[in-house]
C-alpha cells in the first residue's frame, strides 16, 4: 500500500503518435512537498509525460492519480481546478493584456464559483491575489505595461505569476531557465524554492546546476521511459545516464 | 469615465430626433435597430475572435419568430418580439453546437454553409414565409401603461429603436468588462493558454456565439416590428456579410465600434448611390482604405492612438 503522503501517481502510462510511442509505461510519482526535477535528452518524452499529466493531452493507456483520485478522464480545465497548474515552455502569455490583465485572468479562476460570481465578481480579492503573485515574481512595479513590452525574462515570470495565482498544488514548471541570464536563473532558484514551501513542483530542466540546486530528487527519461531515479548526487553518477546525454 | 461616455452617445441620440430634419428619423432608426445587429456580430468578432459568415440566420431567426407568430397567431408585439428572441436563441444554441467544432476560416465556412441552408429553406418554404416577396405586417402598436403607441410613427420608431439599441449596448459594455470578457479576449488572444488557465473553453465559445445569436434576433425582431415586413433578403449572404464590415469600419472589438461602422456605412450608401449606380465601388473603396491605414477601424484607431482605455 502506498503511504498518503503521494499527491501524484502516473500508471503505466501511455501516449501513441502514430509510430511512435513518446511516452511508453511511465510510472512516476511525487511525494506532496517535493521538488522534482524531470531531465532527459531532447525527444525523451518530459513534456509529453507531463502534458499527460496536465490534461494538454489524452493518455493512450495507463491512468494518472493526484490526491488518491482517478484524473484519467478528466479535462485539463478541471484539472486544474484540482490544483495542478502548467506553465509552458514557450512563452505562452496574453501578449497583447496588461502584466496585470494577464494575472487577473489566472486569479479570477478561483473565485468564480457560484452565479452571483459572474455578476458581481469579487474584484477585490481579486486584485490582493494579484498584487501576491506580482510580488512574489518581483513585477508588480510593471503592472500597467502590456505583456509585449516586457524583456524576454520578465515574460517568463509573467508566466510563472500567472500559475502562482492560481494556487497550484502541483506547480509544472517546463524548462523555467531557458533561455535567462545567469543573474535571472539566480532568482529564479529563490523563487521556485518559495513556491516549493506551499506546492509540489515538478521541473522540466537542461541546466544541471539549476537542477542540483533545486530538486531534491532527479528523473531521468530517455525514449518515453524512466531509466534512472535518484538524489542529484546519485544521478550524476549514473552510467545509464551518462550514455543517454553522451550518446545524443 | 466609460460608462458616462455610453451614456453620453445615448443621450446624444435621443437628442438628435429633437435637431434632425424628419427625412433622418427613420434612417437613424435603422441605423440604431442595425447598429444593435453588428454590435451583437462584434461580440463574437471583436471580442472572442472567431469571424462568423452566418449571422443572418441569426438576425432573420429573430425577424421570422416575430413575424411568422404577429402574422398566423396573431399575437401581440411583446409575445412577438419574446418569440423572436427565443427563436434565435435557440438557433444560435443549435449552431454553436455544430459549428464549434471547428475554428478558424472551417469556423466561416460553416456558418456560412449553415446560414445559405437556412436562407433557401425560407425561399423553399414560401407559402408560409413569403419568400423573397416576404409579407408586410399592419397595424402593429405597443400598449404601454394605458397608451396605445404606433409602432409605425416616427417618433415612437425611433425611441423603441433607440431603447433597443441602448439595451444591446450596454449589455455589450456590462459583458466586456464582467470576468466572462476577460474570458472572451483571452479566447481570441491564446485559446490553448486559457485552457491549462482552468476554463473551458468550449463552454466560453458556446456562450459566446448564444448571446451573440441573441443580440442578433432582438434586433432581427425589432427591425420587423418598426419597419413592418419579413423577407428572405435578410436572410441572405448579404446580411452576413453588412455586420462583419460595420465591424470592421467602426472597430472590432471595441463597444462603440458597431455604431460609428453602421452609422457611417450606411450614410456614405445612402450619399453615394444619390450620385451614382456604382455606389458600391466608393464602399469598397473606404473597406480597403479603412485596413490599409486604420486595420483597427474608425473607434479602434482612436483607442491606439489617444484613448486607450476605451473597451
Amino acid at each position: 500500500m502506498a503511504p498518503v503522503t503521494a499527491l501524484l501517481e502516473t500508471k503505466a502510462i501511455s501516449k501513441r503518435f502514430g509510430g511512435l510511442e513518446a511516452v511508453s509505461g511511465v510510472d512516476l510519482r511525487l511525494d506532496r512537498g517535493e521538488v522534482r526535477a524531470l531531465i532527459g535528452p531532447n525527444g525523451a518524452g518530459k513534456t509529453t509525460l507531463v502534458s499527460l499529466i496536465s490534461g494538454r493531452l489524452n493518455p493512450t493507456s495507463g491512468r494518472v492519480l493526484f490526491a488518491g483520485r482517478d484524473v484519467t478522464s478528466l479535462r485539463a480545465w478541471d484539472r486544474v481546478g484540482l490544483g495542478i497548474v502548467y506553465t509552458f515552455q514557450i512563452t505562452s502569455i496574453y501578449r497583447g493584456f496588461s502584466v496585470y490583465d494577464n494575472v487577473a485572468l489566472a486569479a479570477q479562476r478561483r473565485r468564480l464559483r457560484k452565479l452571483s460570481d459572474w455578476i458581481a465578481l469579487d474584484r477585490q480579492a481579486v486584485a490582493r491575489d494579484v498584487e501576491a503573485a506580482l510580488a512574489t515574481v518581483g513585477l508588480w512595479a510593471l503592472r500597467d505595461q502590456p505583456a509585449r513590452a516586457l524583456a524576454y525574462g520578465h515574460q517568463r515570470l509573467l508566466e510563472v505569476a500567472m500559475a502562482l495565482a492560481l494556487r497550484p498544488e502541483l506547480l509544472i514548471l517546463d524548462e523555467p531557465s531557458q533561455g535567462l541570464a545567469a543573474a535571472e536563473i539566480d532568482g529564479l532558484c529563490g523563487l521556485v524554492r518559495d513556491i516549493a514551501r506551499a506546492a509540489t513542483v515538478l521541473v522540466i530542466e537542461h541546466n544541471m546546476a539549476v537542477v542540483l540546486e533545486l530538486a531534491g530528487r532527479v528523473t531521468v527519461m530517455d525514449q518515453g521511459r524512466i531509466i534512472a531515479e535518484g538524489t542529484p548526487r546519485e544521478i550524476e553518477a549514473h552510467a545509464e545516464v551518462q550514455k543517454a546525454y553522451l550518446g545524443r | 469615465m466609460t460608462l458616462g461616455l455610453h451614456l453620453g452617445v445615448l443621450a446624444l441620440l435621443a437628442g438628435l430626433q429633437l435637431v434632425v430634419p424628419p427625412f433622418h428619423h427613420g434612417m437613424l432608426a435603422r441605423i440604431m435597430v442595425l447598429a444593435a445587429y453588428a454590435a451583437g456580430y462584434n461580440l463574437l468578432l471583436g471580442y472572442a475572435g472567431l469571424m462568423s459568415l452566418g449571422h443572418a440566420m441569426f438576425f432573420s431567426a429573430g425577424m421570422y419568430g416575430t413575424g411568422l407568430a404577429i402574422h398566423y397567431l396573431g399575437v401581440g408585439v411583446a409575445t412577438g418580439f419574446l418569440l423572436g428572441v427565443v427563436a434565435g436563441l435557440a438557433v444560435a444554441a443549435a449552431v454553436g453546437l455544430i459549428t464549434l467544432r471547428t475554428a478558424g476560416p472551417a469556423f466561416l465556412i460553416v456558418t456560412m454553409m449553415l446560414a445559405q441552408a437556412f436562407y433557401l429553406a425560407t425561399l423553399y418554404f414560401n407559402e408560409i414565409t413569403g419568400g423573397d416577396q416576404g409579407f408586410i405586417l399592419s397595424g402593429l402598436h405597443l400598449d404601454l401603461g394605458g397608451r396605445r403607441l404606433a409602432l409605425a410613427d416616427p417618433a415612437v420608431k425611433y425611441n423603441v429603436a433607440l431603447a433597443v439599441f441602448a439595451a444591446c449596448l450596454l449589455l455589450n459594455l456590462w459583458l466586456v468588462r464582467s470576468p466572462i470578457g476577460r474570458i472572451l479576449l483571452a479566447l481570441r488572444e491564446n485559446e490553448e493558454r486559457t485552457r491549462l488557465l482552468g476554463y473551458n473553453t468550449s463552454r466560453y465559445k458556446l456562450l459566446a456565439v448564444t448571446v451573440s445569436g441573441v443580440i442578433s434576433a432582438v434586433a432581427g425582431s425589432a427591425y420587423t416590428l418598426l419597419f413592418s415586413y419579413v423577407g428572405s433578403t435578410f436572410a441572405g449572404i448579404l446580411y452576413s456579410i453588412y455586420p462583419l464590415l460595420w465591424a470592421l469600419l467602426g472597430g472590432a472589438g471595441t463597444t462603440l465600434g458597431p455604431l460609428v461602422g453602421t452609422l457611417v456605412m450606411t450614410y456614405l450608401v445612402d450619399v453615394t448611390s444619390g450620385l451614382t449606380t456604382a455606389y458600391l465601388i466608393v464602399v469598397g473603396a473606404t473597406l480597403v482604405a479603412t485596413i490599409l491605414w486604420v486595420p483597427a477601424g474608425i473607434v479602434g484607431g482612436i483607442r491606439a492612438r489617444w484613448a486607450p482605455w476605451l473597451p
